[in-house]
């Protein structure tokens, strides 16, 4: 190192004294060679940067994009998730609150209707049977009147058949009342 | 004259690996620049342009095997550029950057490829045997110091022009003589001209960094060459079968070393030329201040 050390002041008193030519000969230097080798590396550069670098650096940069890219829409899919979330729960506490609501007035309405139903079964019942107690009534009536017209009948013929007298119908009618008053049922 | 020795393996202990790339033509001529490191750096231009089109086609989102790799050898080479000299100049010296390391990894790997300097020409001892190979068909382009320099001064004219578009002719002057601190009257004098002084010593040292680069780079692989090539000889004259045994088993755990060195010295190299990227285009913090 002492050689090219600008320090030691070596190279000056190398240079002077003509040892180029030496060190020229003995490492084989000339510039024909040292052209073709930097024309070679000339060639290396500009094959690796046209076919590798070039390439391979876009390409790089276009991950880095996409995966930047990728953590970007992550992060707004989860943005978009937690949205969701709240925006679901919002409508599941509503959904929740309306069909609490909805049970409780269709239990009330149903609690109504069927107070309704029932007043009006009542009521049906009611008239059905204060109908029936009419009809059996009148029937009734008319069964003891028949009754009373039977009996009638059976004593004026009795009374006939008795007397040996052919009633007329005022007899008849007069026995028939008489013997409807007094016959009580 | 010391140093120069050093490179001449005269010891009868080190292997004779030649210190420089030898021609594949003796008689030279128009093909005289086609030395061995040449050939093997063509080999490396061809097996880097057929794996980048081969991990760089049908590229995908979900990307394939070599395309895979070399994301990941591209990524952290990014990562670390940026890391060093900003995310604005890296976009500009990545390019540069990326590529000495890459060129400069392959060169140096291939060079423990086996037959790469021990497959050549030399004095005959039988039907395809030599003795000695003086000249290798193949040698790492980065054990040949044309091709190290190229790299260190391709380096250094895209750094000075990174440095001059930066800051421009005379924010540079500014930046490598001008006074810091702010001091004004005496004080302020005194040190403008230690910072002129500093200022040369800068310009220097920026002279004789490609000389830097370009020698340490040259020097380790060289370096491992030298080693593996030895280590690889000691049993030679033991005859056969130890002569193959010792070529295997010696050299056998150098070769991880060197795998480690030349990653390391294309890591280097790479970084240094980031550092030199970064130190020149960072705006002093009062002429930051100025320009607000």
């Amino acid at each position: 190192m002492e050689l090219f050390s600008p320090i030691s002041g070596t190279i000056m008193p190398m240079l002077a004294a003509g040892k180029v030519d030496e060190m020229t000969r003995k490492f084989g230097l000339s510039f024909p060679k040292f052209l073709a080798q930097v024309l070679i590396f000339i060639a290396v550069y500009a094959i690796l940067k046209k076919f590798a670098f070039g390439p391979i650096l876009a390409m790089l940069e276009q991950r880095r994009q996409r995966i930047a890219d990728g953590e970007a829409k992550l992060d707004k899919i989860a943005k978009n998730l937690v949205d969701a979330e709240l925006s679901a729960k919002t409508v599941l506490d509503k959904a929740n609150d309306d069909a609490t609501r909805l049970i409780k007035e269709a239990g009330d309405s149903a609690k109504s209707l069927t107070e309704k139903r029932q007043q009006e079964a009542i009521h049906e019942a009611s008239h059905i049977l204060a109908k029936a107690r009419e009809a059996s009534t009148l029937e009734h009536e008319q069964l003891m009147a028949q009754l009373k017209r039977e009996f009638g009948r059976m004593v004026t013929d009795a009374t006939s058949r008795v007397t040996g007298k052919v009633l007329n119908t005022d007899d008849q009618s007069r026995i028939n009342q008489e013997t409807s008053a007094q016959v009580s049922l | 004259m010391e140093l120069l020795s050093a490179f001449t393996p005269t010891s009868p202990l080190l292997a004779n690996v030649s210190s420089k790339a030898t021609e594949l033509f003796h008689e030279g001529g128009v093909l005289a620049f086609l030395t061995n490191s040449v050939l093997v750096a063509l080999v490396v231009l061809g097996v880097v342009f057929w794996f980048s089109r081969k991990a760089t086609s049908n590229m995908t989102l979900i990307p394939h095997k070599a395309q895979n790799f070399f994301e990941f050898i591209i990524e952290f080479l990014y990562d670390r550029v940026v890391g060093i000299v900003g995310e604005k100049q890296a976009k500009l010296a990545f390019p540069l950057l990326g590529t000495l390391f890459i060129y400069i990894l392959v060169s140096n790997w291939f060079g423990l490829i086996p037959g790469v300097g021990t497959i050549g020409f030399g004095d005959p001892v039988g039907p395809f045997m030599v003795g000695e190979v003086h000249d290798p068909l193949l040698r790492p382009p980065t054990a040949d110091l044309n091709a190290t320099l190229a790299l260190s001064i391709s380096a250094f004219l895209v750094w000075f022009y990174l440095t001059i578009k930066e800051l421009g002719v005379w924010g540079f002057l500014v930046h490598t003589f001008g006074a810091k601190g702010g001091l004004k009257g005496i004080m302020g004098f005194v040190v403008a001209i230690v910072f002129l002084f500093v200022g040369v010593i800068e310009v220097v040292s920026m002279i004789l960094r490609p000389m830097t680069l370009s020698v340490r780079l040259y020097g380790n692989i060289f370096a491992g060459e030298s080693v593996l090539h030895t280590l690889g000889g000691l049993l030679d004259k033991a005859g056969y079968p130890w002569s193959f045994i010792g070529s295997v088993l010696f050299p056998f755990p150098f070769y991880f070393m060197e795998l480690l060195v030349g990653l390391l010295q294309a890591i280097v190299f790479t970084l240094l030329c980031s550092v030199y990227i970064q130190l020149s285009t960072t705006h002093d913090e009062h002429s930051e201040e100025e320009h607000h």
